[in-house]
């Protein structure tokens, strides 16, 4: 049965199903938490309880989020004393469909010398940096990590406006100009 | 290079100079070192101006474009007055006219731990110290000088503030003393603060002093030094009577 249902609906009772994804219990009343379709799945034939589950699926392609642990590409927007704040791009290798904020602490940009990190000297803001998710940080912006030497910058444009050439772990050299700006580069290929 | 002209740095030195005005040829100039100070920009051969003002010279190599604005662009070692608009998380937001908030740390004062962290409120004037302007980022400030001293920095308690243009803060910060305060202090007692972004703070223990002190600064920025003493001699004969 894959019948169309919106929030609030009635899927069920208690008596006969249990409660799924999108769907929530209320006294003794299934009802969906979700916009999408209806699905019943039997239960395990070993478990206790032989109620079959009431779910229902978005039909909306869930956009990618970002977890913890997974790799993200990220544009830094604005860099401070302590921190950077960066806007989420892609998670993994696709890019999301709304903007996530993140956030860059002084301690998580690289893994020795933590409290002696200058962060101008790390990230600029329009960089395009490599960076882990560690957490899902607070009601403001993920909490996200460069300390490895895969992550790091791994685009930047120079003062002058070309694209920089990375020369070592911490410089990026402007092929216009040939001045070096410092940056927490990635370790790439 | 679209200009021709071949120009020989002597000739604009003192002269009112405009952006894209070429002021220095370097194919004239070969196996000299030149330092270039602000307002001005290279490419290749030529030297153009970037700011309207004066196209300054002092030995043996310096050039650079002198101009008053009534904005101030932030710069490291500046001394300026700052108002404090914000107090988060153990750092005060401070305004220095220029084109961000400027940062200033709870912890840069003499003597400041933790626990006694000066309390500021929103509007407090201070005198301050920029220590980094990183572009991109809010400048930072600091109310000790380089040694961790309070020295000249801090609140500025009573007196009054008055906005001017860069231009006239450097002249008044200038040494020898500015004509217009040397004739001002032959008269009155008075002290006074100035900051490079634009900023004077003026007190005395008369409220005529400090009006007059202000007034004869506000209008000094266009006159010249015998110009000046006339000016103030003219307010003060207002008041010796």
């Amino acid at each position: 049965m894959t019948e169309i249902v919106t929030p609030g609906e009635v899927l069920g009772n208690v008596s006969e199903f249990k409660a799924g994804k999108g769907a929530y219990v209320n006294d003794n009343t299934i009802y969906a938490s979700l916009t999408g379709s209806r699905k019943i799945v039997s239960p395990l034939p070993e478990s206790l309880d032989q109620r079959a589950i009431v779910e229902v699926t978005g039909h909306k392609a869930h956009g990618l989020i970002p977890q913890p642990g997974s790799i993200v590409l990220v544009r830094v927007t604005k860099v401070m004393a302590r921190m950077a704040s960066v806007d989420i791009l892609c998670v993994g290798p696709k890019a999301v469909r709304e903007k996530f904020a993140g956030i860059i602490r002084q301690q998580d940009v690289r893994e020795t010398e933590i409290d002696k990190v200058d962060m101008h000297q790390s990230f600029r803001p329009g960089d395009i940096v490599r960076a882990m998710v560690l957490s899902l940080g607070d009601s403001r912006a993920y909490y996200l990590s460069t300390a490895k030497n895969e992550l790091g910058v791994v685009s930047a444009e120079s003062a002058a406006g070309e694209t920089m050439v990375p020369i070592s772990w911490t410089e990026m050299q402007c092929p216009l100009s040939g001045q070096t700006e410092q940056r927490k580069v990635a370790k790439v290929g | 290079m679209s200009s021709n002209v071949s120009v020989s740095p002597t000739s604009l030195i003192d002269h009112i100079v405009v952006p894209g005005d070429v002021v220095i040829d370097l194919s004239n100039m070969t196996n000299q070192t030149i330092k270039l100070g602000s307002g001005l920009r290279q490419d290749n051969d030529a030297i153009s101006a970037m700011r309207a003002g004066k196209f300054s010279y002092s030995k043996p190599n310096k050039y650079w474009v002198e101009s008053s604005h009534k904005r101030y662009i932030p710069r490291t070692e500046d001394h300026v007055l700052g108002i404090v608009v914000d107090y988060k998380a153990d750092n005060f937001w401070v305004d220095i006219k220029g084109p961000q908030l400027a940062l200033l740390p709870g912890l840069a004062f003499e003597g400041a731990t933790r626990r006694s962290i000066p309390k500021f409120e929103v509007g407090s004037l201070l005198y301050l110290r920029v220590v980094k302007t990183n572009i991109g980022m809010n400048p930072e400030l600091s109310g000790t000088d380089a040694s961790g001293k309070a020295s000249v920095f801090g609140p500025l308690k009573d007196g009054f503030m008055f906005e001017t243009s860069t231009g006239l803060s450097r002249m008044l910060l200038s040494s020898p003393t500015c004509p217009v305060l040397e004739a001002l202090g032959k008269k009155l007692s008075f002290e006074i603060a100035t900051g490079l972004n634009g900023r004077v703070w003026v007190n005395a223990a008369a409220p005529r002093s400090v009006i007059i002190v202000a007034n004869a600064i506000m209008n000094s920025e266009t006159l010249s030094a015998t110009q000046q003493r006339i000016m103030v001699e003219k307010l003060l004969a207002k008041i010796s009577d």
